[in-house]
C-alpha cells in the first residue's frame, strides 16, 4: 500500500498511556490534520511518525517499508516544530540551505535550490537577514522552505501557527493549504483548533482520551460524528439526552415527544443521546405545536453582530440556535417561541 | 573598571531614602575594601624608596626600571628567569583552557540533556573543588603524582589546573546549554544531521558565548593559580605567581609590585575580553 500506514501504533511511558492502538493509512499528497484536545497523544503520534519518539508498539510503514525504527535524520521528513526551531546563529539562506549542505549538494545548486525556495515564499531579498530580524509570519515561512528544501517524502507541522495572532494565522492556513497543493506533498498537521483543521484538511482524525476517535473528511467529522466525543469537541452542538419511544419517535425530559426516523431501530425505552447543530434549529413566532416544532422560552440572546445566538429553553433542554441578523425574529428574554428541529438535522450518539 | 562597577550594579534600581543611603555606604565600603590591595599594590609599585614602607617616602618608576631589566637581562642569582616562568605559565594556562574545555562542554550536554543515575552526585563532585581547602588539594595532588612510577612536570600543573577550572567552566556551559531548546537539535536531526552532527553544527554555536566566558575563566584562574602549583612546581617548571613569590621570600623586592600591576592588567584585559565577547549577564563565576 503507498503512502504512510500506522498499525497498531502505541507510546506509553512506563504505565502511563500517551497514545494507543492507532490505525491509519494516510494516501500520498493529501493533508491529513491530527485534531484533539492537549494531551491526548497527537503530538506524540507525530513524533514517532517522525522518528524523535521510539514506538512502545506496532508499526510504520512508509510506501510498504518499515521505517518504525529508522533514526529520525535517515528519514528525510520535513518538520516544522512550534517553536519553529530556526537556528539563530544562521542567517535566512543558511537556515534553508542546511539540509542540502548535509547531504553534499553543491554550493551552486544549494544556491538555486534557496532563491527558488525564497521566489516560493516571497522573501527573496531576505536571504542573508538574521532570523532574529524577521516578523513572526515570515519566521513562519523560512521554517517551512527549510523544512521543504530537501524534497521531503513527507511533511509533518506540528502546531505551527500557535504563536501567530488571529488574523496572520488564517492567512497562513490557506497559504499552507495553497503551498501543499502546488507541491504535492503528503503533509500531516497537528492542531488543536478545528477551524485550522477545517480550512486545511483533507482528512481529519480525531484524537482524543489517548486514541483515535473518528477519521473522514471535515465535513463527514461535522456532519455525521462518530460518538459523543467527537460531537461534543468538533463544533458548537445541542446534546441531550433523550427516550426512544419506538417506530421513530423519542422523548425529550421534559415530556414533549420529537419524529427522528434514524431513531426507528432503537428499541423502545433505551437512553440515547440526540445531536442537533445550532445553525438547524428553527426559530419562529409562537404557534401551536406540531411535528418537530415545540414550544420554549428564550433565556439568553447573544448578538454578535455577524450572527445571533439564541439559547431557548424547551422541554427540559436547554437548546442553542444560531441564526443570521437577517433571519431574526427579535427575540429578548422570557420571549415564548417556537423551535423546529428538523428530523434529518438530527444525530444518534453512542456515548 | 567602569565594566566592573557596571556589572556589579547591573538591574538594581537605587532603592529609595534612608534604605538605599545605607545600601550605597555599604556597597561603597565593600568596593573599597575589594580593590584597596589593588591599589595598595599599585601605589607601591611607583615607590621611590627602597625599603616597603606604605606610603612610599617618594615616587619613582626605579621599580618598572628594575622590572624590566631583570626581564631582559636576567639575574644569574635566580634559579629560574621571569621569561621562562611566563612561557610557563602561559603554557600552562592555555592547556588547562583547552582541556577544561574538551570537558566541560561534552559533561554540560550530558548535565542538561541526559537523565542518568547519580546525576545529582555528579554535580555536586563537579563543584567540590570550590570548596575543598586548596593545601588539602595540593598535597594530595603532590602524594598521587609523586607515588606514579613516572615523572610529570608541566602536566601536573595541569591536571590540577583543570581540576580546579572546571567547576566554572562546566558552570558556563551549563548556563549556556539551558537556553538551548531541544527543538533546535531535533530540527537538525529532522533535516538530516545524524546526533553528533546536530550538536556541532547547531548546539556548540548556540553554547559559544558559555564556552569563551569559560575558557578565558580557566585561564585566569590558571594564570593566577598559586596555593595548588606551590605543591607541584618544581626547578625547572616554575609559575609566574610561584616566581614572584621567591623573590619576595628571598628579598623582599619591590619589583614584584611593577610585575603585579602587570599581570593585574593582564587580568583586566581578559575580564574586559570576556565582557565584551559574551555581553551583559553571560559569565557565572
Amino acid at each position: 500500500m503507498s503512502g504512510l500506514v500506522l498499525e497498531n501504533v502505541g507510546k506509553h511511558y512506563g504505565s502511563a498511556c500517551a497514545v494507543t492502538d492507532v490505525n491509519l493509512h494516510l494516501p500520498e499528497g493529501k493533508l491529513v490534520c491530527f485534531l484533539g484536545p492537549s494531551g491526548c497523544g497527537k503530538t506524540t503520534l507525530l513524533r514517532m511518525i517522525a522518528g524523535l519518539e521510539t514506538l512502545s508498539d506496532g508499526e510504520i510503514r512508509l510506501d510498504g517499508q518499515d521505517i518504525g525504527h529508522t533514526p529520525a535524520h535517515q528519514r528525510n521528513f520535513g518538520m516544522v516544530f512550534q517553536s519553529l526551531a530556526l537556528f539563530p546563529h544562521m542567517t535566512v539562506g543558511e537556515n534553508i540551505a542546511y539540509p542540502l549542505r548535509l547531504r553534499g549538494v553543491s554550493k551552486v545548486d544549494q544556491q538555486a535550490r534557496v532563491t527558488e525556495l525564497l521566489q516560493l515564499i516571497q522573501l527573496q531579498e531576505m536571504v542573508d537577514r538574521p532570523v532574529a530580524k524577521l516578523s513572526g509570519g515570515q519566521r513562519q515561512r523560512v521554517a517551512i522552505a527549510r523544512a521543504i528544501a530537501a524534497r521531503p517524502k513527507l511533511l509533518l507541522l506540528d502546531e505551527p501557527l500557535s504563536a501567530l495572532d488571529a488574523k496572520l494565522r488564517e492567512s497562513m492556513q490557506i497559504e499552507i493549504r495553497q503551498l501543499q497543493q502546488r507541491l504535492n506533498i503528503t503533509t500531516i498537521l497537528v492542531t488543536h483548533d478545528q477551524r485550522e483543521a477545517m480550512t486545511m484538511a483533507d482528512i481529519v482524525v480525531v484524537l482524543g482520551e489517548h486514541r483515535v476517535q473518528q477519521v473522514g473528511t471535515p465535513i463527514e467529522i461535522y456532519r455525521n460524528p462518530a460518538n459523543a466525543f467527537v460531537a461534543d469537541f468538533i463544533g458548537s452542538g445541542n446534546i441531550f439526552p433523550a427516550t426512544a419511544l419506538g417506530s421513530g419517535r423519542v422523548g425529550l425530559p421534559g415530556g414533549a415527544a420529537l419524529q427522528v426516523p434514524i431513531c426507528e431501530s432503537i428499541q423502545a425505552g433505551a437512553s440515547i443521546k440526540l445531536l442537533v447543530r445550532p445553525e438547524d434549529l428553527q426559530l419562529s413566532l409562537p404557534q401551536a405545536s406540531a411535528g418537530n416544532c415545540l414550544p420554549g422560552t428564550v433565556t439568553f440572546v447573544r448578538d454578535s453582530g455577524a450572527t445571533v445566538e439564541t439559547t431557548i429553553e424547551c422541554s427540559g433542554v436547554s437548546l442553542t440556535a444560531l441564526s443570521t441578523p437577517c433571519q431574526s425574529i427579535g427575540l429578548s428574554i422570557g420571549n415564548p417561541v417556537s423551535v423546529t428541529i428538523p428530523a434529518a438535522a438530527c444525530r444518534v450518539l453512542t456515548a | 573598571m567602569s565594566n566592573l562597577l557596571k556589572s556589579l550594579f547591573r538591574g538594581a534600581a537605587p532603592l529609595p531614602g534612608e534604605t538605599g543611603r545605607f545600601a550605597m555606604g555599604l556597597s561603597g565600603v565593600i568596593l573599597l575594601l575589594a580593590v584597596l590591595p589593588i591599589l595598595t599594590m599599585i601605589v607601591m609599585s611607583f615607590s621611590g624608596a627602597s625599603n616597603l614602607d606604605f606610603p612610599p617616602a617618594s615616587y619613582s618608576l626605579q621599580w618598572y626600571q628594575a622590572a624590566w631589566n631583570t626581564f631582559v637581562s636576567p639575574d644569574a642569582s635566580d634559579v629560574l628567569s621571569l621569561g621562562q616562568a611566563f612561557t610557563t605559565s602561559l603554557l600552562v594556562a592555555t592547556l588547562s583552557m583547552l582541556f577544561a574545555t574538551l570537558i566541560a562542554v561534552p559533561a554540560a550536554y550530558a548535565l542538561v540533556r541526559c537523565e542518568f543515575r547519580g546525576k545529582a552526585a555528579a554535580l555536586q563532585l563537579m563543584s567540590l573543588p570550590l570548596v575543598f581547602p586548596m593545601v588539602v588539594l595540593g598535597l594530595a595532588l603532590l602524594l598521587i603524582f609523586d607515588s606514579l612510577p613516572f615523572q610529570l612536570n608541566t602536566s601536573r600543573l595541569v591536571i590540577a589546573h583543570v581540576i580546579l577550572a572546571l567547576p566554572f567552566v562546566v558552570r558556563n556551559c551549563t548556563a549556556a546549554m539551558l537556553s538551548i531548546g531541544s527543538e533546535v537539535e531535533e530540527a537538525a536531526k529532522m533535516l538530516g544531521a545524524s546526533p553528533l552532527r546536530a550538536i556541532v553544527d547547531v548546539v556548540v554555536p548556540l553554547m559559544r558565548s558559555g564556552i569563551l566566558a569559560g575558557m578565558l575563566l580557566a585561564f585566569i584562574i590558571s594564570f593566577n593559580e598559586f596555593t595548588v602549583t606551590y605543591f607541584l612546581y618544581n626547578i625547572d617548571v616554575m609559575t609566574v605567581p610561584i616566581w614572584m613569590y621567591s623573590r619576595t621570600v628571598s628579598s623582599l623586592d619591590p619589583t614584584v609590585f611593577s610585575f603585579a600591576v602587570l599581570i593585574v592588567l593582564i587580568d583586566f584585559a581578559l575580564i574586559w575580553a570576556l565582557e565584551k565577547l559574551v555581553g551583559e549577564g553571560g559569565v557565572s563565576f
